[in-house]
């Protein structure tokens, strides 16, 4: 049925588009450069592919005026899943061209933000692109050919985006989510693992320092005072020396 | 001996180094307070709305220069090391502070004085969220000493082109659900479920995208995922800092751009009066209606309107100080105390009815008052001292009369003059002036008043006091001048004495809205009623309708003197016969409500017939209106045609016959 369909479909948008959204916050710090941009090259890309295509299989399932009520409240809320996706995306699409006139690579002087970032993002490409490994082979003037492309792309998105809102006639608001408060933690449980690492390092992190810190302090205050011990000693025993002595 | 002392004195200075060092360790451990403490995370005064983000944003990009800019530590953390944190230090002791040269120098390993614009910017820059703290994170200060800090990836960096989404944060909060496995702070739980209220269309997709981006950052190595998180968490506490926002208006997004206004929206919304739709609408109904008639814009004004007939004669006629004044303006002083007030020709007829009433200090109070509030500063202090002198000292010339409380605290106020000091006064005094206009003063008033007057005191007011008394005595039932004063809706158009001309019984004795109470009263009256021309009659049912002066005001036609003198015969006499109850024929409404139905003849009908019902008949009122609404008697419809006879303008109006000075020396009831 057009319905499995359209989600496979869906599912696949919303990871791309999660992608997308990691490699763009990637973009201008020291975890930016040219693979970078191609990577973002390729999934902006990848992503408009399954836009249109979500687009016509969705436009056409909700033109057809022979559905039952539950099938199109179904269609509905999958529009309403695309649409946000796609509004998403163009904000990503806008923002990573904005970012990307900002940090241009090819500069002399380059300055890239030093946010921590180091690694590379090859994985989340890959992810998005549904294979194993990325393989890079654009030229060197990446950045700045390609922006020209971005800003032709965005437009497209919006010329589309706009069709969409003439064309189909669903109010967002009317669409009933399937989805209760936290449902997220349901099929996340066993994703959890992993990441608890993760976590207790973000939220440990002011114990550490602080102990680090506060350790620090204390061992440079207690050398000075063996050293000031130190001192005064010596300093007796040469007044002993000189009283003996004379 | 001197090798002694060499080494004695060396040994001192190692002492003295060691000190130093010491000293300098233990102040470097210890964060300082005081003098430099940071601003809290949710200043709003700091940051304008308009902060300059590209300024921001250079000098962002310049402390990234490798040799020049920021120096960056590693930070340790237990599983890993992360490069790029900063110091405050290093923040500081860079070249790209400008302003911070002279701090350079005074610099001397952060034990030095920090300039406050190096403070400032700093701070700037970590509520804006260019830098965010990594030990402390919700706390967005500068601290100076050894804490980390880290720069923020430029997508996270506020700019004012990309409005912070409430998607985006939902986004986030199920992700960090996902992560802490349900248990989320307070505050985050508290954004959820509002969240997830309002955006519930959206939550499929919401829940949907928060996975995969879950599982697309764990796609990366740990270090980039610690500080993918640090970086998340940093920007949505900058935008979404954590307070407990009870007070939720539709701004509920914090951002340092509008924080400023939206603080202030929060004072202000707190300080509403909270009114029930209903209420307001109707008030602004009632309003409508009200004036419908005379805005010459809305419905037709006579004799035309200016701008579409070039024909300025209804400029004229409403002319500030017009001799006579129209009807309707007239009709217009009956809506309430403040029109009269406000209308220069009310004023004056007001002053003038108060100077009757010997209390015409009052007025001049309140106009001083005004005076006083809308004048020029420098003029303010001998403007007070000059009410004070002639009102509100004991034994002044024209004292008036409020109650002891009030007069304390203005009098203390008037020790540090401002403008407002006499507020409270003018309050008291308007108030009362608004019940004077409906009520009569209480006999302890009067008395008050008439012992403040100036000792002179003209024949005639002597004669009106002797007359006062007889009717006093005279009086077989006080009325209730409670009793009296109800009220019926405006009429917007002027009254239908109706009855005047459709009663039998009016045409034969003069349709005076007056209850004639006394045998005494009706024959002299109704003798001298006799006498006059009906349109005299009918100017005299008018009488009820304004305070103006009556003196000033002659009536159509030519028997101009005549009737006055009959007016002010009538007028007498009239105060030996009515009761108080004839300030309640003030009222418009009484008015319309006598001319619709039936205005009963007064004296000589009336004097068998029990007060209440004297008054339930003339007034024939049977509607509430609220208290604010004057009794303002407006002119009838007959003395409208008379008037349009002959002059434009209200002939009507110029016949005031102030029932109410009639009225005072009644006023036992009141």
């Amino acid at each position: 049925m057009g319905k499995e369909e359209c989600k496979t479909m869906l599912d696949a948008l919303n990871k791309v588009t999660a992608c997308y959204r990691h490699l763009v916050i990637a973009l201008g710090s020291t975890s930016d450069s040219q693979n970078l941009r191609e990577e973002l090259k390729r999934t902006r890309k990848k992503a408009q592919e399954l836009a249109v295509a979500n687009r016509t299989k969705l436009t056409s399932l909700l033109k057809d005026k022979t559905i039952s009520k539950e099938d199109r409240a179904e269609y509905e809320r999958l529009w309403v899943l695309f649409s946000s996706s796609m509004e998403i995306l163009e904000v990503d699409m806008k923002r990573s061209l904005e970012i990307g006139q900002d940090f241009p690579l090819k500069v002399p002087t380059r300055h890239l933000i030093q946010t921590g970032m180091t690694g590379s993002t090859t994985t989340v490409a890959a992810r998005a692109m549904s294979v194993q490994n990325m393989k890079y082979e654009a030229d060197s003037n990446i950045d700045t050919a390609d922006l020209r492309d971005l800003q032709s792309e965005i437009c497209q998105v919006s010329t589309m985006m706009e069709e969409m809102e003439m064309k189909v006639q669903v109010a967002p608001w009317a669409v009933e989510a399937k989805q209760e408060a936290g449902a997220e933690l349901k099929s996340s449980m066993s994703v959890g693992n992993s990441s608890v690492g993760v976590i207790s390092i973000c939220e440990e992190e002011p114990k550490e320092e602080d102990g680090g810190g506060g350790s620090g302090a204390g061992f440079a205050s207690t050398c000075a005072v063996f050293v000031f011990v130190v001192i005064v000693a010596v300093a007796v025993v040469l007044g002993y020396l000189v009283i003996n002595m004379s | 001996m001197t090798v002694i002392f060499v080494l004695v004195l060396f040994s001192y200075s190692q002492i003295a180094f060691c000190a130093a060092l010491i000293f300098q360790s233990v102040s470097k451990a210890t964060c300082w307070h005081g003098d430099l403490c940071p601003l809290p995370a949710h200043h709003t005064q700091l940051i304008s709305p308009y902060v300059p983000y590209m300024q921001a944003e250079k000098v962002l990009l310049e402390m990234q220069d490798p040799k020049k800019g920021v120096k960056s530590q590693p930070q340790r953390l237990v599983i890993t090391t992360i490069p790029h944190a900063i110091t405050v230090c290093a923040l500081y002791s860079n070249s790209f502070f400008p302003m911070l040269s002279l701090a350079r120098q005074l610099l001397n390993s952060c034990s030095g004085f920090l300039s406050s614009e190096a403070r400032s910017f700093g701070s700037m820059l970590v509520a804006l969220g260019y830098i965010y703290p990594l030990q402390d994170h919700k706390r967005l200060v500068i601290k100076p000493d050894a804490s980390l800090y880290r720069f923020q990836t430029p997508y996270f960096w506020p700019t004012q082109q990309w409005p912070v989404e409430d998607t985006d944060y939902a986004i986030y909060l199920a992700k960090r659900n996902i992560r802490k496995k349900g248990i989320l702070e307070l505050h985050e739980q508290e954004q959820y479920n509002r969240l997830h209220k309002w955006m519930n269309h959206k939550w499929d997709f919401i829940v949907m995208q928060a996975k995969e981006q879950y599982r697309a950052a764990k796609e990366r190595k740990k270090p980039d995922r610690v500080v993918f998180d640090c970086q998340e968490r940093a920007y949505w506490v900058v935008h979404r800092p954590p307070v407990r926002t009870h007070t939720h208006t539709h701004t509920h997004t914090h951002t340092h751009t509008d924080s400023y206004q939206t603080c202030t929206t929060y004072t202000g919304c707190r300080l509403l009066p909270r009114v029930k739709s209903s209420v307001s609408i109707g008030a602004l109904v009632k309003y409508c209606a009200t004036y419908n008639s005379h805005d010459p814009f809305l419905s037709k004004c006579l004799p035309s309107n200016p701008w579409l007939t070039d024909d300025v004669t209804y400029w004229t006629l409403n002319m500030p100080n017009v001799e006579i004044p129209t009807k309707m303006r007239v009709e217009r002083w009956t809506f309430s105390f403040g029109e009269l007030l406000s209308d220069p020709r009310g004023r004056d007829d007001f002053r003038l009815f108060l100077k009757k009433e010997f209390s015409g200090e009052n007025l001049a109070f309140w106009e001083g008052c005004e005076d006083l509030k809308w004048g020029t500063a420098v003029t303010m202090r001998e403007k007070a001292e000059q009410i004070y002198k002639t009102f509100l000292a004991r034994g002044a010339p024209r004292w008036i009369n409020i109650d002891g409380k009030t007069m304390e605290i203005t009098v203390s106020g008037l020790r540090h003059p401002h403008r407002y000091v006499l507020d409270a006064a003018q309050t008291h005094i308007y108030m009362l002036m608004k019940k004077v206009s409906k009520h009569t003063r209480s006999d302890a008033q009067l008395e008050q008043n008439a012992r403040n007057r100036r000792p002179s005191l003209s024949p005639i007011i002597l004669r009106q006091q002797e007359l006062e008394q007889r009717a006093k005595m005279a009086a077989s039932a006080p009325v209730d001048i409670t009793q009296l004063c109800r009220f019926t809706t405006p009429v917007s158009h002027l009254a239908v004495y109706s009855g005047f001309t459709d009663s039998p019984s009016a045409n034969a004795s003069p349709s005076l809205p007056f209850v004639a109470p006394t045998p005494v009263c009706p024959s002299p009256i109704s003798v001298a009623l006799d006498s006059n021309s009906a349109s005299e009659r009918r100017a005299e049912a008018g009488e009820g309708e304004a305070e103006r002066n009556p003196e000033a005001r002659a009536p159509a036609g030519g028997n101009v003197l005549k009737s006055r003198m009959a007016l002010s015969l009538r007028r007498l006499l009239k105060r030996g016969c009515s009761p108080s109850t004839m300030f309640a024929s003030l009222s418009p409404k009484g008015q319309a409500a006598a001319g619709t139905s039936r205005i009963q003849p007064l004296c000589p009908d009336q004097p068998s017939q029990a007060p209440p019902r004297r008054t339930g008949n003339f007034f024939q009122i049977k509607v509430d209106i609220p208290p604010e609404c004057r009794i303002y008697p407006i002119e009838s419809e007959d003395e409208e045609e008379e008037n349009r006879a002959s002059s434009r303008g209200g002939v009507g109006a110029k016949e005031i016959i102030c029932p109410w000075e009639s009225l005072t020396p009644q006023n036992g009831t009141g």
